[in-house]
């Protein structure tokens, strides 16, 4: 084993072990009065990082329920009728926005009771660049493009999102102002903390090539300036022959040496990413749904963890 | 004396033609002026409570009562289009809840409705059997809707095309019925509700087609030019929403710029109203209409056409009341000879004076009678009318 092969398989170790670290701290630093449970505000969101920030934020004032199984992507999941009832009945409901959750075009919501966490974000949304349009109909007029959708990837917007979440709790849970605010404080001291973390690592790898496994580091490599290229490889799937080609070709103008996954690839993948590519694995989960074990935010550091860890070009 | 009625009794069962045409004057002369007034109160009282009921809507410049009695009692003259856009713009201002409407099409006749949740908690609306629509293409319906169609829930309707000649015109939508509203005796009994957004998949602003992007669609693919897939005209098109293609099922365009025949506008006080109605004054393309001015003007021409009707039925009445006096006159005069023999027989005057004024008095009790039973009725099922009428 060459050491930068020793390298990656630690650093993929380490990004790993670091998932399932140590006990969350208390959610939140503020003192917030004990609240019955009966009186909270139902929470209905549509991915865990929301969920998460409205735990934090709003505390023991709100009930928070994201359904959707923790084995699924929440951005390609669709609720039953039974959980879209649920959602119906919630107090307020949290989108994403940026095209995550598409379901919910397609459903019926009470509009005024749906919060777009990045609705004042819109001048910051970028177009996904591998998405496949389609136009027809009379003239041709009819045309779409996806958006990337996971902001919160880029920490900045994600305290953005966390202070709609705040301003939306705010308005149905008059008199908690400060309590909020406390929540929100700790929130948003937490991601500025993963955010300088990850500005400290990319500032010195300025223009090094970097290789994603799917196309969802489009934020993340906006805040930090990352020189980063994807390809569509599933952790759990070995790469067809087609994908291998293109990652070839990919390579010819974009020598890599490491690849972000969105989860554990297999080892076979990973052996011959590294055996023919010299490209390492390192993961960097998006966290879109709740880590096996842990929190949003102890999956973010391992994420972190895992970048620092790699050696620098 | 109950020889009398008898007698009395057996003339006006003999006469029995001309007794009915007395008993009917009778009853169109009571009736015709109760009975109108009985309508149009309880249509002014109808009209007014909707009307206060939704306290502003707005929609595109027109006439302000078709744009009323549309997103009031889903007519079927359909307003001129506004874009989602305005509801938008109403919930931007946080000044009002803003309800989309969109009510252009029919099932049978029966309305469809294309709205979002909180209109039935608006209208405080409840399920009698089945649950809220969930997702896009699902129908609930009015309870009339339902009786009339003969549906509940676990069937289906489909949309009606516009016209016998919209061959090219709009796919008919089949939609399962998925849960039956409350008699709530008003408009909302007609509809078939659906999501608005389920209505712009009937006009065919968002559809479901198979994926252009796959081996089996090339037969619909005009031709492809880097990420962009131009299908052509044979792109085969779903028109049912199911769990197997609802995934298929987009919107091309802006949100924003889809029709709705209006918007409406709940404020949470007078200070919020006045600000919007400020606000629409000077608006270049809708307007914002308060239900109940539109509903008072339209029963003040209601009311004016009452008085002519009233005073025009009160002068036929007094003609027809002639008209029964000159009758039973002549019917006096003709019966002379049996008023003679009554006496010859032993009939004091008094009691043949009884005979006649019983059959007077006996004509003029069952026309009375029948017309405040036609009353009755009418008030029992004048709402139902009145629908049928604004309908």
């Amino acid at each position: 084993m060459t050491s930068w092969q020793k390298k990656a398989a630690l650093t993929l170790a380490c990004s790993i072990s670091a998932c399932g670290g140590p006990a969350p701290e208390a959610e939140s630093s503020g003192a917030v009065a004990a609240v019955d449970e009966a009186d909270a505000l139902v929470v209905y969101t549509t991915n865990y990082p929301l969920a998460y920030f409205a735990e934090r934020i709003g505390g023991d004032r709100v009930r928070v329920e994201f359904p959707a199984p923790p084995e699924v992507d929440p951005a390609y999941w669709s609720p039953s009728a039974e959980e879209i009832a649920a959602y119906q009945a919630a107090d307020v409901i949290l989108l994403n926005g940026a095209g995550y959750e598409g379901w919910v075009a397609k459903t019926s919501l009470p509009e005024s009771k749906l919060v777009n966490t990045s609705a004042g974000l819109e001048e910051r949304y970028l177009v996904a660049e591998d998405a496949v349009m389609h136009t027809h109909g009379p003239e041709g007029e009819h045309e779409h493009e996806n958006v990337a959708f996971t902001t919160w990837l880029d920490p900045t917007l994600a305290i953005e999102q966390a202070r709609a979440i705040r301003d939306a709790l705010a308005e149905l849970l008059p008199g908690a102002e400060a309590e909020l605010q406390i929540g929100f404080e700790a929130l948003e001291a937490d991601l500025t903390e993963i955010d300088g973390r990850l500005e400290a690592w990319a500032a010195g790898r300025a223009g090094q090539a970097l290789l994603a496994s799917h196309p969802v580091y489009q934020y993340l490599a906006r805040r930090y300036e990352l020189n980063l290229r994807s390809v569509h490889f599933e952790p759990d799937e070995v790469p067809t022959a087609g994908g291998w080609r293109d990652l070839a070709a990919l390579m010819q103008g974009h020598s890599a040496d490491w690849m972000l996954w969105e989860g554990r690839p297999l080892d076979e993948t990973s052996g011959r990413l590294a055996s023919d590519y010299g490209v390492g694995s390192v993961v960097f989960a998006p966290v879109g749904n709740r880590p096996a074990s842990g929190d949003y935010l102890d999956a973010m550091r391992a994420n972190v963890e895992a970048l620092e860890a790699l050696p620098a070009s | 004396m109950r020889d009398t009625f008898y007698l009395a009794w057996r003339y006006l069962a003999f006469h029995r033609v001309k007794t009915v045409i007395l008993v009917g004057a009778i009853t169109l002369i009571v009736f015709l002026p109760v009975g109108l007034r009985v309508i149009v109160n309880q249509s002014s009282r109808q009209l007014t409570a909707r009307a206060e009921a939704t306290p502003l809507v707005i929609g595109a410049k027109g006439s302000p009562t078709e744009l009323t009695l549309n997103t009031l009692y889903f007519s079927s003259d359909v307003p001129a289009r506004t874009t989602y856009a305005a509801a938008s713009e109403v919930t931007a201002t946080d000044l009002a809840q803003a309800i989309p409407m969109y009510v252009r099409y029919r099932v049978q006749g029966q309305p469809i409705v294309g709205t979002t949740l909180e209109y039935f908690g608006f209208r405080g609306l409840t399920l009698a059997e089945g649950r809220q629509m969930a997702v896009l293409g699902e129908a609930v319906l009015g309870w009339r809707a339902a009786e009339r169609l003969g549906v509940g829930p676990g069937d289906h309707v489909i949309s009606s095309p516009e016209s016998v000649f919209d061959i090219a015109g709009v796919y008919p939508l089949r939609m399962p019925v998925v849960g039956v509203l409350e008699f709530s005796d008003s408009a909302d009994d007609d509809a078939v509700f659906v999501d608005v957004k389920t209505a712009w998949v009937i006009e065919g602003l968002g559809h479901g087609h198979q994926d252009l992007s796959r081996p089996e669609a090339s037969a619909g693919v005009l031709r492809r030019e880097g990420n962009v897939v131009v299908g052509n005209a044979s792109v085969m098109q779903y028109n049912e929403i199911t769990p197997d293609n609802i995934d298929s099922f987009h919107f091309h365009g802006d949100l924003s710029d889809f029709p709705l025949t209006a918007v409406i506008v709940a404020p949470p006080d007078q200070r919020s109203s006045a600000l919007l109605q400020g606000r629409y004054q000077s608006a270049e393309l809708n307007q914002i209409v308060s239900p109940s001015e539109v509903m008072d003007e339209l029963l003040d021409t209601i009311l004016t056409v009452e008085k002519f009707v009233i005073a025009g039925a009160v002068t036929v009445g007094l003609a027809t009341l002639a008209t029964a006096f000159l009758v039973f006159a002549l019917s006096l005069r003709l019966r002379r000879r049996e008023r003679e023999t009554l006496f010859k027989i032993g009939g004091s005057r008094a009691a043949v004076a009884t005979v006649m004024t019983s059959e007077i008095v006996a004509v003029l009790a069952a026309g009375v009678l029948l017309a405040l039973l036609l009353t009755f009725l009418t008030q029992r099922y004048g709402d139902v009318i009145i629908r049928a009428l604004i309908r």
